[in-house]
C-alpha cells in the first residue's frame, strides 16, 4: 500500500527520536483552536458592520451574532466524538491537516459572510466549518501524546490542552490590533480580520502537521517499564471505544466532566459583569476586563499543573480534590462579596478557573487509566459531549438565575449567591459521580482476535 | 539540544508569552 506524507506510516518516529519535540505540535494546533474563548472580541463589531461606528437598523443583534460561539462549541463536542474513531485510525498529521482546513477555512466562509452580510454564512463558517476544526483538532494529538509520554500521561496532555486556554490570550488582543489595522472610514476592519486571522492559524496549525510524530509500536521511554504492580484505578488493559461507552464508568467520567465544566463556563463568560454588579462603584469596566484575563491566566495555568500533579496524586484524588475545594470555594464567595473584600473574591475564583481548566487537561489521563491507551482519543471525543452540555447549562443557570433574582427585587450586588449555592449542589453531584468511580469489568476489556488455524 | 528543539519551543512559547504579558497588563488595573 502507497503511504503518503499525511498516512500515520509517515509519522512514525526513527529510533533515538527526542519526544520533547511532540508537545510544541500539539500545542501548535491548541494555541491556534484556543482562539474560540476570544471570539466575543469580534461579537461587538460585528453588530457594527453597516452603520461602523455604531448599529444600524439592518445590523446584526448582539444576541444573533452570540449563537455563532454556542454553535462552534456545541459542533466542536458532536464532531469530536463524530470523527473520534477517525483520528484514531489515520493518526494526527492527517486530522491535524483537516483540523487546520476547517478552521482556516471557517474563518475564510465567515469573512465571505460578513461581505454578503449573511448571518447564515458566519454560522455555517465559523460555528459549523470552524466548530469541525474546534472538535478535530483538539482530539488529533491527545492519544499520540499519551503513547509518547506513558511515564507521565497527565503532564503530557495537560501541557497540550494548556495551549487551548492560552489561546484566547494571544487572539484576543491580535484581533484588536489587527481590527484597529484595517479599520477604514467604510469597514470596521472585521472582514480582513477574519482573513488574516484564516491565513495565520493555518500556517501556525502547519507547525504540528510537519513536526508530528507518533511512536513505533514497540516504543518506550529510556529506563520505564509499565508498573507490575496493580493499582486499583489504572489499567493496563484495553477497552475499544465502542465497549467503552457502555460501561459505567464512561459515564461517571461524563458526569465527572459535565459537572465540572458547567461549574466553571457559566462564571467565565459572565465574570465581568458579575464584579462589577458585586463590587459596584468600585471594580470599573476596564478592572473587570483585567479580572477576566486573570481567570484565563488561571484557566490556562490550572490546565497543566492540576494534570501534572495529578500524575503523582493520582486521577481520583485530583477530582475529589476539585469538588471538595470547588464547594468550599463557592460556598464562600457570597460572604467575601459581603465582606467587601475583592481579593479574597479574586482569589477563590482564581482557584475555581485554575481547577475548571485542570478538569479538562486531566481527564484525558484519567481516561487513559480506566480504558487504557487502545482507542483512548476516540472515547476522549465521545466524552466531549459532556462539553457540549456544559457549555449550554452553565451559562443558562447563571444569567437566567440572575435575571430571575432581580425581576423578583433582589438586588443585583446579591443576584449570584443563589447561583453559587446551585454550583455547590452541581459540585456535589461530580463528587459523588467521581466517589463512585471503580475498575471496568474485564468483560469489557479488549482481546485480539484469535489468528486462523 | 537539537535547533530543531529550539526553534520549535520558541515557536509556540513566544506568541503564548506575548499574550501572557499583555493580559497580565491589563489584570494589573484591577489593583491598582
Amino acid at each position: 500500500m502507497s503511504s503518503t506524507f499525511l498516512d500515520r506510516e509517515s509519522t512514525i518516529a526513527p529510533p533515538g527520536y527526542n519526544r520533547f519535540l511532540v508537545p510544541p505540535a500539539a500545542l501548535a494546533v491548541h494555541l491556534s483552536i484556543g482562539q474560540a474563548y476570544a471570539f466575543s472580541t469580534f461579537n461587538l463589531p460585528l453588530t457594527k458592520l453597516v452603520g461602523i461606528t455604531q448599529s444600524a437598523p439592518s445590523d446584526w443583534k448582539l444576541t444573533d451574532v452570540g449563537w455563532t460561539f454556542s454553535i462552534a462549541i456545541a459542533i466542536l463536542g458532536l464532531s469530536a466524538a463524530a470523527f473520534g474513531r477517525w483520528v484514531e485510525r489515520v493518526g494526527p498529521r492527517k486530522s491535524m491537516f483537516t483540523s487546520a482546513l476547517c478552521f482556516g477555512g471557517g474563518f475564510m466562509v465567515s469573512a465571505i459572510g460578513v461581505h454578503f452580510h449573511s448571518l447564515w454564512l458566519l454560522y455555517l463558517g465559523y460555528g459549523v466549518l470552524g466548530g469541525c476544526g474546534l472538535g478535530i483538532g483538539y482530539i488529533s494529538p491527545v492519544s499520540t501524546l499519551i503513547k509518547w509520554f506513558p511515564d507521565r500521561p497527565g503532564m503530557a496532555t495537560g501541557m497540550a490542552i494548556m495551549g487551548f486556554g492560552g489561546g484566547a490570550l494571544i487572539a484576543a488582543p491580535l484581533s484588536i490590533l489587527l481590527m484597529e489595522h484595517f479599520k477604514t472610514r467604510t469597514s470596521n476592519g472585521v472582514l480582513e480580520s477574519f482573513v488574516t486571522m484564516g491565513v495565520i492559524y493555518f500556517m501556525f496549525m502547519m507547525i504540528g502537521v510537519l513536526t508530528v510524530r507518533v511512536p513505533a509500536a514497540d516504543w518506550k521511554p529510556v529506563g520505564w517499564s509499565e508498573s507490575k504492580k496493580p493499582k486499583l484505578l489504572v489499567t493496563n488493559a484495553d477497552v475499544a471505544v465502542d465497549m467503552a461507552w457502555r460501561t459505567p464508568q464512561f459515564w461517571l467520567l461524563w458526569g465527572v466532566l459535565c459537572m465540572n465544566v458547567t461549574a466553571g463556563i457559566g462564571v467565565l463568560g459572565q465574570a465581568s459583569p458579575m464584579i462589577q454588579e458585586i463590587f459596584s462603584g468600585r471594580v470599573t469596566p476596564s478592572a473587570a476586563a483585567g479580572f477576566v484575563g486573570l481567570l484565563s491566566l488561571f484557566n490556562m495555568g490550572g490546565r497543566f499543573v492540576w494534570a501534572t500533579a495529578s500524575d503523582y496524586l493520582g486521577r481520583r484524588n485530583t477530582y475529589m480534590v476539585f469538588f471538595l475545594l470547588g464547594i468550599a470555594l463557592y460556598s464562600l464567595v457570597p460572604w467575601f462579596g459581603h465582606l467587601g473584600s475583592v481579593p479574597l473574591f479574586v482569589a477563590a475564583f482564581a482557584v475555581i478557573l485554575s481547577m475548571y481548566g485542570g478538569g479538562f487537561a486531566t481527564i484525558p489521563a484519567y481516561l487513559r487509566d480506566m480504558f487504557g491507551t487502545m482507542n483512548v482519543g476516540a472515547i476522549h471525543g465521545r466524552l466531549l459531549t459532556a462539553w457540549s452540555v456544559a457549555g449550554v447549562l452553565g451559562p443558562v443557570l447563571v444569567n437566567y438565575i440572575r435575571q430571575f433574582q432581580i425581576d423578583h427585587g433582589v438586588p443585583k450586588a446579591q443576584a449570584y449567591s443563589i447561583t453559587m449555592y446551585i454550583m455547590c449542589a452541581l459540585l456535589l453531584v461530580g463528587f459523588l459521580c467521581n466517589f463512585a468511580m471503580h475498575p471496568v469489568s474485564e468483560k469489557y476489556h479488549y482481546r485480539a482476535p484469535e489468528p486462523a488455524k | 539540544m537539537s535547533f530543531r528543539f529550539i526553534v520549535l519551543w520558541l515557536a509556540v512559547l513566544v506568541p503564548l508569552a506575548w499574550g501572557v504579558m499583555r493580559t497580565l497588563q491589563n489584570a494589573l488595573k484591577l489593583f491598582s
